[in-house]
C-alpha cells in the first residue's frame, strides 16, 4: 500500500481527512443551532441569515477564499485580531483549511438537519415540557434524537464536502506540501504536469472511495437511527 | 451532380463576406498584451479574434481533446512538446515568441533592493512573513522559482516560508493584499500590479530560459496564420514591450 503512494500523496490524502473530520466535527454544533433558528425562529432578520448561510453554495469558491483571506488573514480585521491577542494564525495553516472547508461544507448541512427539524411534531416536545423538562432537557431528550437522520446526513454530506473543497481553499491557505495540500490541491497540481495523470488517478480513485464509504456509512447509520425513532 | 457540390460551395462559404473569425487559446498571463493586439488586428484586417484565456495545461489538455483552436499560446514550452508530439500543432509554424524575467517583488511602493547571493539572509528578509510562488512542482512561475532560488544556493533557506499558489497571478494578489511580504513573479506580472514593487531580478543565467512558444495547430485557416505573423510584427512588439514582455524573434 505504502508503494502504491508517495509520501507525498499519502501526505494530502492524511491532511485531506484530518481537514474534512475537523471541519465536520467544529460546524455541527454551529449547523444544529443555525437550523434550529431558521426552522423553528420569528426573528426580524431571518431571511438575511439564511441567504448569509446560502451564500458559500452560490458565490464562486475563489471569492469566498478571497473573502476569507481579506477576514481572516494576517492583514484581516478578524485575521489580524486573532493574531496578535490569541496567537491564533489561520492563513496558510492546516487549521485555515479547516475554516475553508468549514464554510463551504456549512450549507449542506444546514439544509439537511432543517428539514429534519421542520418534520418533528412540536406535540411530541410539548409533551414533554408539560411533564416539567425544561427547553434543554427537552431538546437533549427529544428533539435531538427525533433529528439524528438529519444531523447524520448533514455531517457526512460536510465531510464529503469538505474533501473536495478546492477553490477557497487554495485561494485561503494555498497551497504548502504537507500542511494545507489537500487531496484536490495535490489532484490539481499533478494535472498541470505533462504525464502527471497517473498519479492523479491513483487520487480520484482515494478520493472516490472515500466518498462512497462515508455515503454508504451515513445510510446505514441514519437507518439505524430511524429504526430507534419509530420503534420497528 | 452539380447540385450537391454548389450546396457545400455555398456552405463553405463565410457567412459575412471576407471577414473571418479565428480562435486562439493563450496563457493567461498575456492577457493585458495580447486583448489590445487582437483588437487592433482585427480593426486593421476586418476580421475577428476570439480568444480564450486560460492555464496552459488546461488550455493543452483541451485541445488534445479536440477543442477548436487555431492558435496556441504557452506559458511554458513542455505543452507545447506535448501537443507537438501528439502531432496536434503544424511544428514548422511553432515560434518561440516571448521572452519574460522572474523577479522577487515585495509587498507596497518602494521597496528596497535586495542582493541575490548564497549569503542572503532570507529569514530576516521575510520577518516572519511569507514568499509566494507557483506551485513549485508544476506552476511554470513555481518551476523557475524553486531553479532559481537553488542556482542561488538559498531555496534551502527559504523553503519552510514559501507558499504555493495555484497561478502565478495568486502569489502576485498575496503579495499585493500583503499577506505575503514577498513574491517570486514575472516581470510581467509586476508591472501589471501597482501594489508591489520588484526589488530583485533573478540572473537569467540562475533559471532555464523563459519562452512563451506559439504555434498553429492541424485545423488553422491562413487568417490564424496572418494572425501568427502579425504578433511578431513591430506594433505588436511595441504592445508586448510594454507590458514587460520581451519578444524573441530574430
Amino acid at each position: 500500500m505504502t508503494d502504491w503512494l508517495s509520501p507525498e500523496e499519502w501526505n494530502a490524502v492524511a491532511l485531506s481527512l484530518r481537514v474534512s473530520v475537523w471541519a465536520t466535527l467544529i460546524s455541527l454544533p454551529f449547523g444544529i443551532a443555525t437550523a434550529m433558528l431558521l426552522a423553528r425562529g420569528r426573528f426580524w432578520g431571518r431571511q438575511v441569515l439564511n441567504g448569509i448561510v446560502h451564500l458559500p453554495l452560490i458565490l464562486p469558491p475563489v471569492v469566498t477564499g478571497y473573502l476569507l483571506l481579506l477576514t481572516f488573514g494576517r492583514k484581516g480585521v478578524i485575521g489580524g485580531f486573532l493574531a496578535e491577542s490569541l496567537g491564533i494564525v489561520l492563513a496558510f495553516r492546516w487549521t485555515g483549511a479547516v475554516l475553508a472547508a468549514a464554510v463551504m461544507a456549512f450549507p449542506l448541512m444546514v439544509r439537511a438537519i432543517r428539514l429534519a427539524v421542520e418534520a418533528v411534531d412540536p406535540k411530541l416536545e410539548q409533551a414533554a415540557s408539560t411533564l416539567g423538562a425544561s427547553r434543554f432537557w427537552v431538546f437533549v431528550t427529544v428533539t435531538l434524537p427525533l433529528i439524528l437522520p438529519g444531523v447524520i446526513t448533514g455531517a457526512v454530506l460536510a465531510f464529503a464536502k469538505a474533501m473536495g473543497e478546492f477553490g477557497a481553499t487554495i485561494t485561503f491557505v494555498a497551497n504548502i506540501p504537507g500542511e494545507t495540500q489537500t487531496l484536490p490541491s495535490a489532484i490539481y497540481g499533478f494535472l498541470q504536469v505533462p504525464g502527471g495523470d497517473a498519479s492523479a488517478a491513483r487520487l480520484v480513485v482515494i478520493a472516490v472511495s472515500v466518498a462512497m464509504t462515508a455515503l454508504v456509512a451515513s445510510e446505514i447509520l441514519a437507518r439505524a437511527a430511524t429504526r430507534r425513532i419509530t420503534g420497528q | 451532380m452539380l447540385r450537391p457540390f454548389a450546396l457545400a460551395v455555398v456552405l463553405a462559404l463565410p457567412t459575412q463576406g471576407d471577414a473571418a473569425e479565428i480562435t486562439v487559446f493563450a496563457a493567461s498571463s498575456l492577457k493585458d498584451a495580447l486583448d489590445p493586439i487582437a483588437v487592433a488586428w482585427g480593426a486593421e484586417t476586418g476580421n475577428s479574434v476570439v480568444i480564450s484565456y486560460g492555464g496552459s495545461a488546461a488550455l493543452a489538455k483541451q485541445i488534445t481533446q479536440g477543442a477548436p483552436a487555431e492558435v496556441y499560446i504557452s506559458a511554458a514550452a513542455n505543452w507545447m512538446d506535448v501537443l507537438q508530439g501528439e502531432a496536434l500543432i503544424q511544428p514548422e509554424s511553432r515560434v518561440d515568441l516571448l521572452g519574460n524575467s522572474l523577479v522577487l517583488v515585495a509587498h507596497g511602493a518602494g521597496g528596497a533592493p535586495v542582493t541575490l547571493s548564497p549569503d542572503l539572509d532570507v529569514e530576516a528578509l521575510l520577518a516572519g512573513g511569507k514568499l509566494a510562488m507557483g506551485m513549485v512542482a508544476s506552476v511554470p512561475a513555481g518551476q523557475y522559482g524553486k531553479e532559481a532560488m537553488t542556482a542561488l544556493g538559498l531555496w534551502e533557506k527559504a523553503q519552510p516560508f514559501v507558499v504555493q499558489s495555484e497561478n502565478v497571478r495568486a502569489s502576485l494578489a498575496l503579495v499585493a493584499s500583503g499577506e505575503a511580504g514577498f513574491g517570486i513573479v514575472y516581470g510581467s506580472d509586476a508591472i501589471a500590479e501597482a501594489r508591489v514593487s520588484v526589488v530583485a531580478t533573478f540572473p537569467e543565467a540562475s533559471h532555464s530560459p523563459i519562452v512563451y512558444p506559439a504555434a498553429l495547430t492541424q485545423t488553422a485557416t491562413p487568417e490564424a496564420q496572418a494572425f501568427v505573423a502579425a504578433l511578431q510584427g513591430p506594433e505588436a512588439r511595441e504592445v508586448f514591450r510594454a507590458q514587460g514582455f520581451t519578444p524573441l524573434q530574430d
